[in-house]
């Protein structure tokens, strides 16, 4: 019997020493992979009901990262126009390491998930990948340079970071979160609202985000060197103050900086933002920037006499950080201590902000804050019937108080 | 060569049976139960638990085995052919955790779909687990219990910031058809209640023994639990879409950090303790082979049951949905059947042999006995006639 | 007749001769000499290996100034060696003489005296270079067998400690020793362990690798199943804990039975030094040896089949790095580890006056030079050199362990990923069902032993170790005890 295990282990190894150098197995080498960092989607320009897909490869280098973008101008899917990169370049597309996934402004008019669904039904495509929309064209957003020279997908990353969610100025959503609303029951959701400012320069040739690639650009347009397009050979500075809402996959509205910061101070994993407040001294209005730091949030909706109530409960703490006004010393000293007229008008100023988001969510039809969720888990037998009115019905109720430090 | 420990028995209920829930029973179960998952799975718990509990209470009534139970109710050749039976079902139920862990595999360990040739492998290693006998499967709960407590651990605390609780509301909102549909759909993975009876005479009994094991199922069925109301809490709608959780549902925390998706060790750790689950059920069949035909040497029926375990991934390569639509929905009869209702009706046995019905030295023993007896009642009526006689 | 089997006389030039016959080599000498009245005598000896002026002082000169014995016993009483033997029949003199030992003739006296002036050509007992420490004893086994035993003997003085002897080797006469401690070790283990040796024949022994392969239940494994060790306080400590030991001459290696893997994982310094110390290095070698075996496994299948194991950074690094190498990244990593097995080898066998040159050959040439005309790549090369070293902080695992992680890397290379899982779960399974001596050999791990998990991978201090090791099975199951305790509350 030992003669037989031996006889079997020697056929077992060399049938794998074989698999092994033969190394024909249907392997993607490394070499032959093109790792994609971003994909951008805008409607065709050259056919109608059609996509342009621009994909943004990272290319290693020995001394920095470069980027590629090879843009399919018109694909029917957007799977289509992934697997026509490998056909055009001869190099394999791999998403797993897809960070970014940047809508034209164009696409959010329709139904967004006719091309997110892509994404979602893949398994090779992580659902944790950051979700915008940008102004214009992806395309060109992709193209544009950092100003500290690295991948664009990593500029706009860091732009879209939890760090920068954490702050306030962002509203940070993955292509997860975004599903999850949009097959909920509220069929709602936010992206990130993207803009590009051509501001800042860069110290020479910026390597990030435009540089182009070795090979594999025939076919689609790759874009290479968009420091020189658009800027004059100015780097580019991202901007996401602005949040798009979604409404059945559609654009709804669109909440400004001041409406954004005051959302992911009531709702999301902010605690700790700067914001402007205008408040009267000595009969003049003064400009106040305060650090806010928030240590309790809450949003609950009840229902009181057939009426439902949103209410939202804040707590926190402010400083200020700076004012349009000359400060006495004694002021400047003191400025761990808020007046009290300043965190007042800071407390109109939220309730005000929070009230605008909710107009514009009744008016477009966007449940942002969850309502009817929020309605289904806890009045699961007063769902039905208030379902299609609670958003235009539901009254806001405030309990936000800011304090000062003592 | 077969003997277990108590300790190791409830190790396997505690970290190796649960991760058969881990993969694709998760989406499963939240199409039919939705939020209402828990209560569907507990109620499979629940009854898994009754019959682990019972058998438990037969184990410490007797020490042997349900092969000698069924000789001494039924004779040698209605056991043999029950313990065929047997086997034949526990091939049988182990196709569709193997075709699961084939997918789970291709798709999440591999990045472009390789050919089935990178699963057939485990069929080899499977064939030299159960070669090797019982005692493997006791031994290999005691590494995977550390193994499976570190890496669920990890992968939990990774999952648990990003779940919300509140999907799980309101309780009920699937309706009792949606509970109960969820429940009879989900018994292809709750077959574990059948395992203690196959272990039974295989481990000595201990003092406590029932509910040591109960509340290491307890553990595994908490593990389980939890796991199904994170997994719930982080995709909610999407649940049905995501296929294996396993896979992602610690990646949220790990992603964009400096080494990037670190939980892949502790899904690596758990897809190996998912190796040593999908050998149990095939050594136990190699085993009740065995028992039914014991001068087979071990190699013979555990190449056969890997083999045919392995044709059939072949067949149904490209058929899962298919081959788990029919054990859910057509062949959950016969997961009652063998795994609830058998264990139970084995509390019925005899537990002690029916003359002629033990082994040849038993029923020598039990002639011997009867012999003596009737000698000594002769003895006894003799005795009595001649203390009759004297008196008169 | 055979020659050997006859009995010496009481002719003495008929023995010589007899002797002869049967030790023709020319080391064999036969020293004469006469008694005072006359008789002569003779010692017949190999020559290198006798203590000859012993013989000279202590045999032939007592012999020379008195008169000749009439018996062996009166002869005896003459001379001054503390050890003397008869030998009455020609083959066991020739044996003693041929291990050292001369044996000594009378004319007119039957047999032969057999004197113990066996003086052989041993090294100092120094350090042993595969088991270094920082603290605690330096000592080494050598090759001779009695040198050994009072290594022991120094260290264990109890009457229960016994050295059964045996000579295995029809040429080789090899004395083996089997060492254990009455009332501790297992009686079972001994007797199996004397069993197997005695039912050896074979030519020679020329080292306790050859015992060991008889002594493994798995001779073909590729896992040790003897433990090994070249330190005398490591042997006792482990007599004490309740194993049985081997001891061969000519080697300084000694076996210890039974074996479990964990005993690797634990060096001698873990005893001298804090717990805590000595629990992080036992976890450090455990890491190292996982990151010796998986490390260049997962470094080829995360770039053939799963590039999401990398974080993006570390990524577009190694793929930096890869640009333009001809191999793939499991044949590039396939030839590196041939190479540092090649290296490695050499070093062991080169001369050292050879080894800066050749250590420089291997650093430029293949390191630095290879990279820069792009042979390899960078990260191949430091995967490659830290799996090597992370490989020597288990020494005795170290052959294994090449092996085995060259199997990773092709089954990483054409299966994937899956596979290394797979070629792991092999692995346990055989493990696990490996016993020897009644002792499984991840014990305490699995079975799981509770007790003994005090003195596994976790170390904790010497007042829990009350108990020897559960999984042998000797009766005398306690220790240590302290009387009189005194918890310290300061």
């Amino acid at each position: 019997m030992n003669k037989f295990w031996s006889w079997v282990f020697l056929i077992a190894a060399g049938a794998l020493v074989l698999l092994f150098f033969s190394n024909d197995f249907g392997l993607i080498d490394i070499q032959k992979t093109a790792i994609v960092a971003a994909i951008g989607i805008d409607r065709s320009e050259e056919a109608e009901g059609r996509w342009s897909v621009t994909a943004q490869i990272a290319v290693p280098d020995a001394n920095a990262n470069k980027a590629s973008n090879v843009s399919i101008p018109s694909a029917e899917t957007v799977g289509a126009g992934i697997a026509e990169v490998n056909r055009k370049t001869g190099w394999y597309p791999t998403l797993v390491h897809c960070r970014l996934i940047l809508l034209g402004e164009d696409v959010a008019e329709g139904d967004v998930f006719r091309v997110l669904g892509y994404f979602l039904r893949s398994e090779f495509v992580e659902d944790s990948c950051l979700v915008a929309v940008c102004e214009g064209r992806a395309q060109e957003m992709l193209g544009a340079s950092s100003p500290v020279g690295e991948l664009t997908t990593m500029a706009i990353a860091k732009v879209l970071s939890s760090e920068a969610q954490k702050t306030g100025l962002v509203c940070v959503t993955n292509l997860r979160d975004f599903a999850k609303g949009y097959y909920s029951a509220a069929k709602s959701g936010y992206l990130p609202f993207l803009a590009r400012l051509p501001e800042a320069e860069s110290g020479g040739p910026s390597e990030g985000g435009g540089g182009s690639a070795d090979g594999g650009q025939t076919g689609g347009s790759a874009s290479g060197g968009s420091g020189q397009s658009g800027s004059g050979g100015n780097a580019d500075v991202f901007d996401a103050s602005k949040t798009m809402l979604f409404y059945e996959g559609k654009r709804a509205a669109v909440l400004e900086a001041a409406e954004t910061l005051a959302f992911n101070l009531a709702e999301t994993s902010t605690d700790f933002a700067f914001g402007e407040v205008v408040a009267e001294e000595n009969g003049e209005p003064v400009t106040f920037s305060l650090k806010m730091k928030i240590s309790q949030k809450s949003r609950a909706l009840a229902l009181e006499g057939g009426v439902p109530i949103c209410s939202f409960r804040i707590r926190a703490n402010a400083q200020i950080a700076d004012a349009d006004t000359a400060a006495g010393l004694d002021e400047a000293a003191k400025k761990t201590i808020v007046p009290g007229s300043v965190l007042r008008a800071a407390e109109r100023e939220f309730e005000e902000q929070l009230t605008a988001i909710l107009k514009k969510c009744a008016d477009s039809g966007c449940d942002l804050f969850g309502l009817k969720q929020a309605l289904y888990r806890n009045f699961p037998r007063e769902y039905d019937a208030y379902e299609k009115t609670l958003l235009s019905s539901a009254r806001a109720a405030y309990d936000i108080r800011f304090s000062t430090l003592h | 060569m077969d003997k277990l420990k108590l300790r190791q028995i409830c190790f396997l209920f505690a970290a190796v049976l649960p991760v058969a829930k881990l993969i694709i029973y998760p989406s499963t179960l939240s199409y039919y139960a939705k939020n209402d998952l828990l209560l569907s799975a507990g109620l499979n718990f629940l009854a898994e638990g009754i019959v682990i509990a019972l058998v438990m209470w037969l184990s410490s009534r007797t020490d042997r085995t349900l092969f000698d139970l069924l000789r001494y109710t039924f004779g040698e050749v209605a056991a043999k052919t029950l313990y065929v039976l047997l086997a034949l079902f526990l091939l049988f139920s182990a196709a569709l955790p193997v075709l699961e862990q084939k997918i789970f595999v291709m798709q999440v360990l591999y990045e472009n779909v390789p050919s089935l040739l990178s699963f057939t492998p485990f069929f080899a290693v499977c064939c030299f687990a159960c070669v090797k006998g019982l005692k493997t499967i006791g031994r290999i709960a005691d590494i995977s219990l550390p193994v499976f407590a570190l890496a669920f651990t990890a992968l939990i605390l990774l999952a648990l910031p990003h779940a919300d609780f509140g999907a799980l509301q309101p309780a009920g909102a699937a309706g009792v058809r949606g509970i109960f549909t969820g429940s009879l759909f989900g018994l292809p993975w709750f077959t574990e209640c059948l395992f203690p009876l196959l272990f039974l005479g295989h481990f000595r009994y201990e003092k406590g023994g029932m509910w040591k094991v109960l509340a290491a199922f307890a553990a595994g069925a908490g593990a389980v639990l939890l796991y199904l109301a994170v997994f719930y809490g982080i995709f909610e709608e999407l649940s049905i879409l995501s296929q294996y959780p396993l896979a992602h549902i610690a990646k949220y925390s790990t992603i964009y950090t400096t080494l990037g998706r670190a939980d892949f060790l502790f899904i690596f750790s758990i897809a190996l303790v998912c190796i040593f689950y999908l050998c149990i059920p095939v050594q136990l069949s190699v085993h009740c082979f065995r028992k039914a035909f014991p001068h087979l040497a071990p190699v013979f029926p555990a190449a056969g049951a890997n083999l045919l375990l392995l044709v059939l991934a072949i067949v149904f390569n490209y058929s899962f949905n298919a081959v788990q639509t029919f054990m859910m929905r057509y062949a959950f009869p016969v997961f009652l059947l063998f795994c609830y209702v058998l264990p139970l009706l084995s509390l019925l046995l005899r537990k002690k042999p029916k003359a002629g019905r033990g082994t040849p030295e038993q029923n020598a023993k039990a002639a011997r006995k009867k012999t003596a007896r009737r000698r000594a009642a002769r003895i006894a009526r003799l005795l009595r006639r001649q203390e009759r006689r004297e008196h008169e | 007749m055979d020659k050997s089997a006859k009995k010496l006389g009481t002719k003495l030039p008929d023995n010589v001769k007899l002797l002869k016959d049967i030790l023709p080599a020319e080391d064999v000498l036969v020293y004469t000499f006469r008694t005072a009245d006359g008789k002569s005598c003779a010692a017949v000896y190999t020559d290198g290996i006798t203590d000859k002026e012993s013989l000279g002082e202590l045999a032939a000169k007592p012999l020379t100034l008195a008169k000749a014995p009439k018996s062996r016993e009166e002869a005896k009483k003459l001379l001054y060696f503390p050890e003397m033997k008869d030998a009455d029949d020609a083959e066991s003199a020739a044996s003693e003489i041929l291990a050292g030992n001369p044996a000594l003739l009378i004319d007119g006296i039957a047999g032969a005296v057999v004197l113990g002036t066996k003086k052989i050509a041993v090294r100092a007992v120094t350090e042993p270079q595969t088991a270094i420490t920082v603290k605690g004893p330096r000592e080494g086994f050598i090759e001779d067998i009695k040198t050994n035993m009072g290594l022991v003997r120094r260290r264990i003085k109890s009457p229960a400690l016994r050295l059964d002897t045996q000579k295995v080797g029809k040429y080789s006469k090899t004395v083996v020793s089997v060492v254990y401690l009455e009332g501790i070790t297992d009686a079972r283990i001994v007797e199996e362990i004397k069993e197997r040796i005695a039912a050896v024949e074979i030519d020679g022994v020329p080292d306790s690798s050859y015992i060991a392969q008889f002594l493994a239940k798995k001779p073909y494994s590729l896992f040790k199943q003897v433990g090994t060790t070249e330190k005398p306080d490591v042997f006792c400590a482990k007599l004490l804990e309740g194993r049985a030991g081997v001891l061969v001459d000519g080697s300084p290696i000694a076996l210890t039975l039974p074996y479990m893997l964990s005993e690797d994982f634990q060096s001698a310094q873990d005893y001298f030094v804090s717990p805590y110390r000595a629990t992080i290095t036992r976890l450090l070698r455990l890491a190292a040896v996982c990151i010796a075996l998986f490390l260049p496994a997962f470094y080829v299948a995360a770039q053939l089949f799963k590039l999401q194991l990398l974080p993006f950074a570390l990524l577009m690094t190694i793929s930096g790095g890869i640009q333009g190498i001809p191999l793939s990244p499991s044949l590039e990593l396939f030839f590196l580890l041939v190479v540092l097995e090649i290296l490695i080898e050499a070093s062991v066998r080169m001369p050292k006056y050879v080894a800066l040159a050749l250590s420089v050959i291997g650093a430029l040439v293949l390191g630095d030079t290879a990279v820069k005309a792009g042979l390899v790549s960078s990260p191949a090369i430091i995967i490659v050199a830290l799996s090597g070293i992370a490989a020597y902080t288990v020494p005795d695992l170290t052959g294994t362990l090449s092996v085995v992680r060259i199997a990773f890397v092709i089954v990483a290379g054409s299966i994937g990923t899956y596979g290394i899982l797979l070629l792991t779960a092999l692995i346990l399974y055989y493990l696990l069902s490996s016993d020897g001596y009644g002792t499984p050999l991840l014990a305490p791990f699995s079975p799981l032993i509770r007790r003994d998990l005090k003195d596994s991978l976790l170390k904790t201090d010497i007042y829990s170790l009350r108990s020897r090791p559960a999984v042998f099975r000797g009766k005398n199951k306690t220790r240590l005890k302290v009387r009189n305790r005194r918890k310290d509350n300061g």
